[in-house]
């Protein structure tokens, strides 16, 4: 792996914080204090460490599922509904069989159920794509708010749980089995899933035809094409692995953090995952195990901007913006090439 | 299925006449979006850029009560954001998808950041009074049609004159032309002395304004007040109706129209099918852009050159 990039990856970070960090004078708040607050609350306390390492796990998750179709230049944008949808499955199958299944193996079946869910998601815009070749950014998204709806509809209706009625915020019933995915000094097992989920997409786009394949695809599909790649087959199996994966995300937000399947969770702006995740995979240049770092780097800067938030009353959105710098000056980097500038050149 | 048709008809007036003030915040966009793509830039910041619109066209009325000054401002800085994505992938040939990709996250966070800022949380969110619409005496009376052509508020005017200027400068002056080679073959269009480089940045802008105004339309006209992230993706829905368009403005003024009539049609629904959950009636102007991009589909000639970044040989 080339170590400029993780690198570049920090440099762009800090450069959109640096910058972000002039907004925070329309609140009249000192940049300095502001950025401070924001790298010791989401990095280096142990609460806030904590609560970033939390957030690394869908974020990271989703981002990697993302990666699979970007590397063939197919925009997946929908990660958001199908995170949603895998959600909604896993709640599902774990509301039914909570109590009469072995926790370790009502987890199993709920991940299964989770991928399903995200993948069905996935597989729409994909086959308009294959068969009528419409634009997969617009059907990806469009997806996404049919999901929102889909969700809101589940938890007011046939997934509404007894305390939804009382309170009138929208939710299902908690999944009633304690412990599904334990914490250890604070942080979800899920990290682990979320780890080796990084590691072995890494492994399959590195050293599998298949990824092999894909990358040829996202470099030029005819090309592609006269090397007697099946773009239809790889185009539909990258989906139904991205949307899967991205579902199993869902899985563990609910098993993990929340136990019930919360709405509001998917349409705040922070912790809609789904679409975070898509300038975590980017900027991370789609290498898998650099999205290791810029998920915990985005999650750290999440954390520290709630702190922010309760701290100056800066408004939460303003992480959206950070994020989008990050994107923006990533690839402005990526043309720039950084790694040239460090680097001795080398004689051909 | 009979009922269903009387409501239908029924309802047939409401639409006609809701239908275009629904459609034009996504018209005002779509048109600047189309713009953008006859030149090869494919902008997908248009949700941020209406987002943005949409907060600073409020701010700007509520502290002004000039909505003609709003709309300006808010046109302005979505066309500041435009130059930026013009920036990465004009200047520095960026990828066109993460960079407007970025332009939509920025957009959108701003517009959340700047309300809260201003505003807070307040409990009560701050109102603007929305833009008056035409009353011509007699005209606007006309039974029927009066208050279809003759009643509408003075945007609408305002963009309707924009389409038949944008239609005319892209299919019948010289400077159309060029741009629309910019689209096909930034080369050849260097060759004809043109500097495509020039001609996108100009799309961009002029891409980006109509982005903010479309925004700013949506609070100003629409609702009066602002809410997050309050275009609920009607800019992706802009960027489809390019699609659907199939690059000419004509065609992207009847889908935004067919879409305003979907929007109608759902609110009108909800309130006639009150058993039916209505969240399958809001997925509705979603689902209807799908449908739509498919009727296109594969068929559509985009510009030749779109979303790809030009490169000087040699």
């Amino acid at each position: 792996m080339n170590i400029g990039k993780p690198i570049q990856i920090i440099f762009f970070i800090i450069l959109a914080l640096l910058i972000s960090s002039f907004l925070l004078l329309i609140d009249h708040v000192s940049p300095i204090a502001g950025i401070a607050e924001l790298i010791s609350s989401g990095f280096l306390t142990h609460y806030g460490l904590m609560a970033t390492l939390n957030d690394t796990i869908p974020l990271l998750i989703v981002a990697v599922a993302i990666i699979i179709p970007f590397v063939a230049k197919f925009w997946n944008i929908g990660g958001q509904g199908q995170y949603i949808f895998g959600s909604i499955f896993a709640t599902w199958i774990g509301l039914e069989l909570a109590g009469s299944l072995p926790v370790a193996l009502l987890i199993t079946v709920a991940i299964i159920f989770a991928f399903i869910g995200g993948a069905l998601w996935a597989i729409p815009p994909t086959l308009m794509k294959i068969y009528f070749g419409t634009n997969e950014i617009i059907t990806t998204l469009m997806m996404n708010f049919i999901a929102v709806y889909f969700l809101d509809y589940m938890t007011i209706g046939p997934m509404e749980g007894a305390l939804a009625k009382i309170t009138h915020v929208p939710s299902s019933a908690p999944i009633p089995t304690p412990d599904l995915l334990p914490h250890i000094g604070g942080v979800s097992t899920g990290i682990f899933l979320a780890l080796a989920i990084a590691i072995i997409i890494f492994l399959l786009l590195r050293y599998t035809n298949f990824g092999y394949e894909l990358k040829l695809i996202g470099s030029s599909v005819d090309a592609a094409k006269y090397s007697g790649a099946s773009l239809r087959r790889d185009l539909l199996l990258s989906m139904v692995l991205s949307g899967g994966i991205a579902g199993i995300a869902g899985m563990i937000q609910v098993f993990g953090i929340t136990t019930v399947l919360l709405p509001q969770v998917f349409s705040d702006i922070t912790t809609s995952f789904g679409y975070v995740g898509i300038p975590v995979a980017l900027v991370a240049s789609l290498n898998p195990l650099i999205t290791i770092i810029s998920a915990f780097f985005f999650s750290g800067i999440l954390n520290g901007a709630y702190a922010m938030e309760i701290s100056f009353g800066i408004p939460i959105d303003l992480v959206i913006t950070i994020y989008g710098l990050m994107m923006f000056f990533a690839v402005i980097g990526v043309m720039i090439n950084l790694g040239k500038i460090f680097r001795r050149p080398r004689a051909k | 299925m009979n009922s269903l048709v009387s409501i239908l008809l029924l309802l047939l007036p409401t639409v006609v006449l809701g239908m275009v003030p629904r459609a034009a915040p996504i018209f005002a966009a779509a048109l600047g979006e189309d713009v953008d793509q006859s030149a090869g830039t494919l902008n997908l910041g248009v949700e941020g850029m209406m987002l943005l619109g949409t907060i600073i066209g409020f701010v700007i009325d509520f502290e002004t009560g000039d909505f003609v000054l709003a709309f300006i401002v808010a046109g302005l800085a979505s066309a500041l954001l435009a130059l930026f994505h013009g920036i990465a992938t004009i200047s520095f040939k960026a990828d066109q998808v993460t960079s407007g990709t970025a332009i939509w996250f920025i957009g959108w966070g701003l517009s959340g950041f700047i309300y809260s800022s201003l505003f807070g949380k307040a409990s009560s969110p701050p109102v603007v009074k929305t833009i008056p619409t035409l009353y011509i005496p007699h005209l606007t009376d006309i039974p029927y049609i009066g208050k279809f052509l003759f009643g509408q508020d003075p945007v609408v005017y305002a963009l309707l004159i924009t389409f038949l200027a944008v239609q005319y400068f892209l299919f019948h002056t010289k400077a159309g032309l060029n741009l629309r080679t910019v689209g096909e073959d930034p080369l050849v269009a260097e060759i004809m002395g043109v500097n495509p480089d020039l001609y996108r940045y100009l799309a961009l802008i002029f891409g980006g304004f109509m982005a903010g105004v479309g925004g700013a339309y949506i609070t100003l006209s629409l609702v009066g007040s602002f809410y997050f992230d309050m275009t609920a993706g009607m800019g992706f829905i802009a960027v489809a109706l390019v699609y659907f368009g199939k690059w000419n403005p004509v065609r992207v003024l009847i889908g935004s129209l067919v879409f305003g009539a979907v929007y109608v049609l759902y609110l009108a629904l909800e309130t006639y099918f009150p058993a039916t959950p209505y969240q399958f009636f809001s997925m509705f102007p979603y689902i209807a852009t799908m449908i739509l991009i498919i009727l296109v589909g594969a068929k559509a000639h985009a510009p030749a050159a779109l979303a790809l970044p030009y490169i000087k040989e040699g």
